[in-house]
């Protein structure tokens, strides 16, 4: 089968007017025309099979969101091509529209004023959904989350975690073959966040949509997605399995430990004696990052024994919030 | 075409206006506080021009024209610049790029809810009161149906300036100092801030070329005109559904010629 999503050799540029600074520059600006071209997406390809999560990651301004824009039709590609279902989505917006669900962590497409069951009812007529349609979706919603003190409740009125949860209930309604989550649990509490990504899972599993995921929260990408797709600064940095990114950046674990003495002189210490390791240090422990490939854990150990009386001790794997760190870092170094 | 694609978002728009008592209330105040303005104001132009007639108007005439206007204002302006401006600001627009609709179509039936309750709200009750009070100047005959026509295309030639004014918010990112200058312009020459009638022979012939007097002066002149020629009617009628499609075709286009330049806002 084809992939749902094909991109390729996508780069999307902006044209932006060179801002001067102060009152004078500002006056200046007015009759400038003096542009410079931005290139927020570089020469970006993909593909996505029906049913994946995937998790779309990068820092703050790297290009995901313009990337989902483009995706979704709202923004036409400078170059390259973007097949979403078998079609261009700039030129038949409308038709993708009716295959695609988007959810923006921080905006919602309810009707502000109504309870969330108009809004419901609203999208069915909009998207023309068969009412056999919608009383299935509406089920299979009342078998995952505790709708019904929702249902009647204005969406002013409600929290961000039950808005934020409405809204993808909304976005999946019509039953789309994709679902765009742009940070979908961008300031929630951990409860609603669980709440959100077992929902996310289920929903994904029963009706094989394929879900693309923005966040920042490497609870999300641990829960939800088997592959991640990394971007900073408009260029691609990775694209493979989570499992594989661990094991592309080498196996690190970080040694904890707590031993006597004046913390900052024993971090000092420590550096020199085990080189090939980073050394810091928290209120509690210091951590010492060990690269498998270059040094044994029980070497290290072993070695900082002789010189040091260890109190306590924990061994902890690096978790993909760290991988996904150091993978920024160098991205932009 | 499915309509009820459509006459759901008119259900919505019902039922959101609805649910702000409180701003209906404030707009009633408001339109009141506006006419009692107008009243004293002309009755002063009548008595410094020192004749019954002025520029074959009387006073009532006058009087009557300008609250009706004020009236079919109330429910006409939509706001819709100050909206999709907003919107475009806040990147929410996207979110309405993406239903899958035309969003000139999905803006347009989103606020024809408005129209439905602005209309028995603020107009009907305004049109009775002075339909009551004048006893006998408005006549209830073929009029009524004209201007019922004549509402329905001026609504449309309103929304498509709006869209077009709201398009070029695309550009500026800007919304105030557009949307005001846009009002001033179209209550003026439309003849809803002061009757045609009194414009000065120059201006009165480049108005009439113009779409603006379709919207408030022809559906006016349709309504209080009880003993109508069928050739004005026929005139009338005619020159609004010009200005329908031409409105309709160039703010469609502008739309779509704009949309591929857009940089939409936000993260």
């Amino acid at each position: 089968m084809a992939p749902i999503i094909q991109i390729q050799n996508v780069t999307k540029e902006f044209k932006v007017l060179n801002r001067r600074e102060g009152l004078k520059g500002s006056l200046k600006d007015l009759f400038s025309r003096d542009y410079k071209i931005v290139r927020a997406v570089d020469h970006v390809s993909m593909s996505i099979e029906q049913g994946e999560i995937v998790g779309y990651l990068g820092p703050n301004g790297a290009g995901k969101s313009t990337t989902i824009k483009m995706m979704t039709g709202v923004l036409e590609p400078s170059s390259g091509e973007i097949l979403v279902n078998g079609n261009v989505p700039y030129k038949n917006r409308a038709k993708n529209a009716q295959e695609i669900g988007v959810v923006f962590g921080q905006r919602t497409q309810l009707w502000w004023a109504l309870p969330l069951v108009e809004s419901l009812k609203l999208l069915k007529d909009i998207y023309q959904i068969s009412d056999k349609d919608y009383d299935e979706m509406l089920s299979l919603y009342r078998s995952l989350v505790d709708i019904e003190e929702l249902l009647h409740k204005p969406v002013r009125q409600m929290s961000l975690g039950q808005r934020t949860l409405s809204d993808i209930l909304a976005a999946f309604l019509h039953n789309p073959k994709i679902v765009f989550l742009d940070e979908p649990t961008i300031g929630l509490d951990v409860s609603m966040k669980a709440k959100i990504r077992t929902l996310i899972h289920a929903l994904n599993q029963k009706k094989k949509t394929t879900v693309i995921l923005t966040t920042h929260d490497m609870g999300d990408v641990d829960a939800l997605c088997q592959r991640i797709v990394i971007i900073d600064k408009g260029k691609m940095l990775y694209d493979n399995d989570i499992e594989h990114l661990k094991r592309f950046f080498g196996s690190y674990r970080t040694l904890k430990l707590r031993l006597s003495g004046s913390r900052d002189e024993l971090v000092e210490q420590i550096q020199k004696e085990i080189p090939e390791c980073s050394v810091s240090s928290d209120e509690e422990w210091i951590s010492v990052l060990v690269d498998e490939e270059k040094a044994k854990v029980m070497d290290v150990l072993s070695r900082l024994q002789q010189h040091h009386k260890i109190r306590d001790m924990k061994l902890e794997e690096i978790s993909t919030e760290d991988v996904i760190k150091k993978i920024y870092e160098e991205g932009t170094a | 075409m499915n309509l009820k694609k459509y006459t759901t978002l008119t259900r919505a728009g019902i039922m959101e206006s609805l649910q702000f008592r409180l701003s209906s209330l404030v707009i009633v105040v408001g339109n009141l506080l506006y006419l009692i303005v107008v009243y004293f104001l002309w009755k002063a132009i009548y008595a410094s021009a020192g004749t019954e007639v002025v520029n074959g108007m009387t006073f009532y005439d006058t009087l009557i024209y300008l609250v009706l206007a004020t009236a079919l204002f109330g429910f006409m302006e939509m706001y819709v610049v100050w909206d999709i401006g907003r919107s475009i600001q806040s990147g929410k627009i996207v979110l309405d790029l993406l239903k899958p609709m035309e969003y000139r179509k999905y803006m347009f039936w989103s606020y024809s809810g408005s129209f439905v309750t602005q209309f028995f709200f603020t107009f009907l009750p305004t049109f009775l009161v002075v339909a009551a009070v004048t006893k006998g100047t408005i006549s209830f005959g073929f009029n009524l149906l004209f201007f019922v026509l004549a509402v329905a295309m001026a609504v449309s030639i309103n929304y498509s300036i709006d869209f077009i004014v709201a398009t070029i918010c695309l550009y500026t990112e800007s919304i105030w100092g557009i949307n005001i200058m846009k009002q001033v312009i179209v209550l003026l020459l439309s003849g809803a801030t002061i009757p045609l009638a009194f414009f000065p022979e120059p201006l009165h012939t480049i108005v009439s070329y113009l779409p603006f007097q379709s919207i408030y002066h022809t559906p006016l002149m349709l309504l209080l005109d009880g003993n109508p020629q069928p050739k004005d009617v026929v005139t009338a009628l005619c020159t609004q559904l010009f200005w329908v499609i031409v409105m309709t075709v160039i703010s469609k286009l502008f739309w779509k010629v704009s949309l591929r330049q857009i940089t939409v806002n936000g993260g």
